[in-house]
């Protein structure tokens, strides 16, 4: 399954779970445990991540130190510190997590990106930098693709803001006859 | 094989084939000390007996075997009991509920003291799934599966039950233990609590402390402790919550307020100083009491209780100003300086608990409205799904009462036939809570 781009992260979770529950002696892989550690840091689910490490047998964790340089990378998501997450997410990894890892890289800049479109109306750039885990010119490069300004002595960006979505609304019969069961209910 | 074994056997397969199940629980539950006294042969039995037909006869055997002082060959009871729980007839297994929920405590109790919880997981939620008639009744093998999720730091199990509300409880031999109860909302606020879904932990914590048990109005050790740790832990769960404490409900029994509160002095001053909202009457409290945190192992909950106060006291700010520099910030809340109050601000629009854009430029933090203008067809969604869980509560509502009123007992009371010396109440107030 590695080098596939399009897997199916939420279904192998969940076929994990479900695999450890039915580990002999109540101790799986620690192939298993790497990955189920991985996703649980992709969908940024730091608690069951945080117990999940708990639960790992000392031994399996001495045997297989990339269990530990993966919960490197959940202790520095659980502190918020992303420049620590970046430097830890820079490491060779194995076959069998490598694919969780790259997609966990992308989604951490992709939501530090969110959030200071979100969060700021100006940032530095050298704050910005460490944020999206990218060098100096790269994020400038980075933030100016997306429209953002830059201001004459090249300190400070301005995100620019996303506009609100409209989605389309229901069919109007259908509201109607949601809103005739709500009355009837209502009523009684 | 003994004669009396024999006839054991031959007394399961006949009645199991007969359909007459209720013969066969008072029969085995009369055999029991025949089956102790055979011990060493119950294995040659078990291999005489289909785990699927002749489950209520196997599970005599299993409960046996449990019970014995010291168990000679534990992995193969193991197997016997996964394949057991898997296998058996679901149906015949409702017919002795009694001895089913004494074989899945048993159960527990071993594998706890093996310190092998992760083992009894999955036997354990399909035990629940074998014995439930809907997903929304309670049993008492809950508060087991609960426990086993906490000790072996693998939450996940138990939410599927958690996360639908109880309506019903199953009666198993007719009573259902308060403790059991208890401690299911107990282990069930606390896992809440450990994957920081707070609001759905302070309603199981509330439960745990001031659900009203008739069973309970003389409360044994065990479940008064029970009460009062989970009090405990419901007020600090409701200081990051709500910041403060809420009322307990009127009808939470009267030993709360005579007998707990007393007891949580320590937890009371926490939540005056919270109420102040000033950081160093906070922070002086978590001191004087620390010994007390520590030793409740609730000194984690107390320190999310600090943060969750600046959080509080944040928020109260952006009703006040429009915009506000850092640095005034920090002063307010009683912050090191800027570049904390940026982290807290910053962490706080993350998880949408403030709406602001911080410009760094100024230094200054603007705060916003909420951005949701209840007009989006996501919002009529939310809206949908909350209607339909009233509708469903209405009907839910309606039913149970309807089920009381044609409940011949509550009848006789409420018609005035009502004799003084005849004790009629008093049956029916283990079922009521």
């Amino acid at each position: 399954m590695a080098g596939d781009a399009d897997i199916d992260f939420l279904g192998l979770t969940q076929e994990l779970e479900v695999q450890e529950l039915e580990a002999p002696g109540g101790v799986a892989t620690p192939q298993l445990y790497g990955q189920l550690l991985a996703l649980y840091l992709l969908q940024n689910d730091l608690c069951n991540a945080k117990f999940l490490w708990k639960r790992i047998p000392q031994n399996i964790k001495t045997a297989n130190p990339e269990l530990s340089t993966i919960w490197v990378v959940g202790q520095r998501m659980w502190l918020r510190d992303l420049p620590g997450v970046y430097e830890a997410l820079k490491k060779e990894w194995s076959e069998a997590v490598k694919p969780i890892m790259m997609a966990l890289r992308d989604s951490v800049h992709k939501k530090a990106f969110n959030l200071v479109r979100l969060g700021y109306s100006s940032i530095s750039v050298e704050d910005f930098s460490l944020f999206v885990g990218l060098s100096t010119s790269d994020a400038k490069q980075a933030a100016l693709q997306d429209g953002w300004m830059l201001d004459s002595q090249s300190r400070f960006l301005t995100p620019k803001k996303l506009e609100s979505v409209i989605t389309a609304s229901l069919p109007s019969e259908q509201h109607l006859s949601i809103l005739t069961d709500y009355v009837s209910f209502l009523e009684n | 094989m003994a004669a009396a074994l024999e006839q054991y056997v031959t007394t399961v397969q006949t009645l199991s084939s007969q359909g007459n199940f209720t013969a066969l629980v008072e029969f085995i539950s009369k055999n029991m000390e025949m089956l102790g006294k055979n011990a060493p042969h119950l294995d040659n039995v078990l291999a005489t007996l289909d785990y699927q037909q002749h489950s209520i006869g196997v599970m005599g055997i299993l409960v046996m075997k449990l019970n014995q002082q010291s168990i000679p060959d534990f992995e193969t009871l193991f197997v016997q009991i996964q394949e057991f729980i898997t296998s058996c007839n679901g149906e015949q297994a409702r017919y002795a509920l009694e001895s089913f929920a004494e074989l899945c405590h048993k159960f527990t109790l071993q594998i706890v003291e093996r310190k092998q919880p992760a083992r009894g997981l999955s036997i354990l939620v399909r035990a629940i799934q074998k014995i439930q008639l809907h997903p929304a009744q309670l049993t008492s093998i809950h508060s087991d599966l609960c426990q086993l999720c906490l000790l072996s730091k693998n939450l996940k199990p138990a939410l599927q039950f958690l996360d639908v509300d109880i309506t019903d409880i199953s009666r198993e031999g007719g009573h259902y233990d308060a403790k059991d109860f208890l401690l299911y909302f107990y282990y069930g606020g606390m896992i809440y609590t450990a994957l920081k879904i707070y609001t759905r932990a302070l309603y199981f914590f509330e439960m745990a402390s001031s659900t009203f048990l008739f069973a309970v109005t003389t409360p044994s050790m065990a479940v008064s402790h029970i009460m009062m740790e989970a009090y405990k832990k419901f007020i600090l769960v409701a200081l990051i919550v709500q910041g403060k404490i809420p009322s307990l409900p009127k009808y939470a029994p009267q030993i709360v307020a005579r007998y707990i509160k007393p007891l949580c002095q320590a937890y009371h001053d926490l939540a005056n100083a919270y109420a102040t909202n000033n950081p160093a009457e906070v922070r002086a409290a978590v001191t004087k009491h620390s010994e007390t945190f520590t030793r409740d192992n609730n000194m984690g909950l107390v320190k999310q209780c600090v943060t969750s106060m600046f959080k509080k006291n944040i928020q109260r700010l952006t009703k006040t100003f429009l915009t506000l520099s850092l640095a005034d910030m920090a002063n307010r809340v009683q912050l090191s300086g800027p570049v904390e109050a940026e982290k807290y601000v910053l962490h706080m629009i993350n998880d949408g608990e403030i709406f602001a854009t911080i410009n760094q430029k100024d230094g200054m933090v603007r705060f916003h409205d909420n951005p949701e203008k209840y007009n989006s067809s996501s919002m009529l969604l939310d809206l949908d799904r909350e209607m339909q869980k009233c509708i469903k509560m209405d009907e839910k509502l309606r039913e149970m009462d309807r089920e009381i009123a044609v409940n011949p007992q509550y009848v006789q009371k409420v018609s005035g036939i009502h004799d003084e010396d005849m004790p009629a109440s008093s049956s029916s107030k283990g079922q009521s809570f």
